[in-house]
């Protein structure tokens, strides 16, 4: 069973997103900041990474860049879900490949379908499956 | 220098920004907590149009904040060559459901094989799409004329370029009535009182993002069908047709 760490500061959204995930088969830890989120990757190796930008206390892509900082966790995919508009500020397009990111979901326009399609898709490139 | 009431009306513009920025988040629950008890297996059609609805409103709140987005930036928007008849099918794909629960007929019409023009995509697919949403809720409210409500995506070659718009078969839409909406907008619960019941605030949304782009609304026609166009102007760089 792949298990999946998602970010997600927003609590409704988070088990919203948490239960579909779990629904096709996957396991999820829920964090709400990036402190949380490291403190579970330590416990937990997550096979992939739903991270939203936009988190309290930290901001969301200095939690990438330490995210990424750290040997063991460099390689483990990554797709943003974020309410922030892919082209604004420090995130880019073209740091994407720096930080490996895997894809980036606009939050407004994206269904819980498509970002399961996305998970799908990333896993599978990586060769871990949902149970 | 800036008067009172243009700070007044910087101020309330970005308490306006703030108060849509939040509004997202709500309906964006809304939206997938309706899809999930759909994935769930849940019968109950409700959940469809609880999710469609709020995710029209959504595309709605989060167009008028990319139309607020470009216009703090006018003058150095990044243009590019964009197919109206790829924007035109994309657009007619994410209204379709709208318009089936809607019971319209949604239709894409291009006359002919146009260049690209020059646009920023998103804002001009926002702003056909911010139109879609009131043609729709519009003509959904109105008799059936021929069998059908129709609604035509539609492009032709007019004088001074490719005009781009969203039309119908009903006779409501006509210059003094666009021109009276804009008098009364802002100052009236119903700009449009004889096209849509509520705001209509799409249009206006539609007409701020073409505005960006150094083109505005206007009525038009479009094989016998009227409605709301603007005229894009036609890229030099990649004439293919």
């Amino acid at each position: 069973m792949a298990h999946i760490l998602l970010v997600e500061p927003d609590i409704s959204l988070g088990k919203l997103y948490t239960s579909s995930l779990e629904l096709s088969g996957y396991s999820v830890s829920h964090c709400r900041t990036a402190q949380d989120a490291i403190t579970s990757a330590d416990e937990n190796i997550p096979d992939l990474v739903l991270l939203e930008i936009e988190i309290a206390i930290h901001n969301g892509i200095e939690f990438l860049y330490e995210f990424r900082s750290y040997p063991e966790w460099q390689d483990i995919p990554l797709l943003i879900v974020s309410h922030v508009v892919p082209s604004r500020g420090a995130l880019n397009p073209k740091s994407w490949g720096l930080l490996k990111i895997s894809g980036y979901h606009y939050k407004p326009i994206t269904k819980l379908q498509d970002l399961l399609s996305s998970v799908e898709r990333v896993l599978a490139t990586d060769g871990v499956k949902a149970l | 220098m800036i008067g009172h009431d243009e700070q007044l009306a910087g101020v309330d513009g970005r308490l306006l920004q703030a108060v849509v920025e939040n509004m997202k988040l709500p309906l964006l629950q809304v939206a997938r907590q309706a899809e999930l008890a759909r994935m769930s297996g849940s019968t109950d059609t409700n959940f469809s149009s609880i999710e469609l609805t709020a995710d029209t409103a959504l595309r709605l709140l989060d167009n008028y904040l990319l139309s607020t987005r470009l216009a703090s930036r006018r003058g150095s928007i990044e243009f590019e060559p964009v197919s109206v008849s790829a924007v035109l099918t994309d657009i007619a794909h994410q209204l379709s459901k709208l318009a089936d629960q809607q019971q319209c007929e949604l239709q894409v019409n291009i006359s002919g094989r146009y260049e690209p023009v020059i646009a920023h995509r998103a804002g001009l697919e926002a702003a056909l799409m911010s139109l879609g949403y009131v043609f729709i809720e519009a003509r959904s409210a109105q008799p059936v004329t021929s069998g059908k409500r129709i609604i035509r995506l539609g492009a032709h070659r007019g004088r001074s370029g490719i005009v781009a718009g969203i039309f119908t078969d009903s006779d409501s839409i006509s210059n003094d009535m666009y021109k009276r909406a804009h008098s009364l907008y802002g100052h009236t619960r119903q700009s449009l009182p004889g096209l849509v019941a509520g705001s209509g605030a799409g249009v206006f949304v539609a007409d701020s993002l073409l505005e960006t782009m150094s083109t505005r609304l206007r009525v038009a026609h479009h094989q016998k069908f009227s409605g709301l166009a603007a005229t894009l102007n036609p890229s030099k760089q990649l004439s293919l047709v």
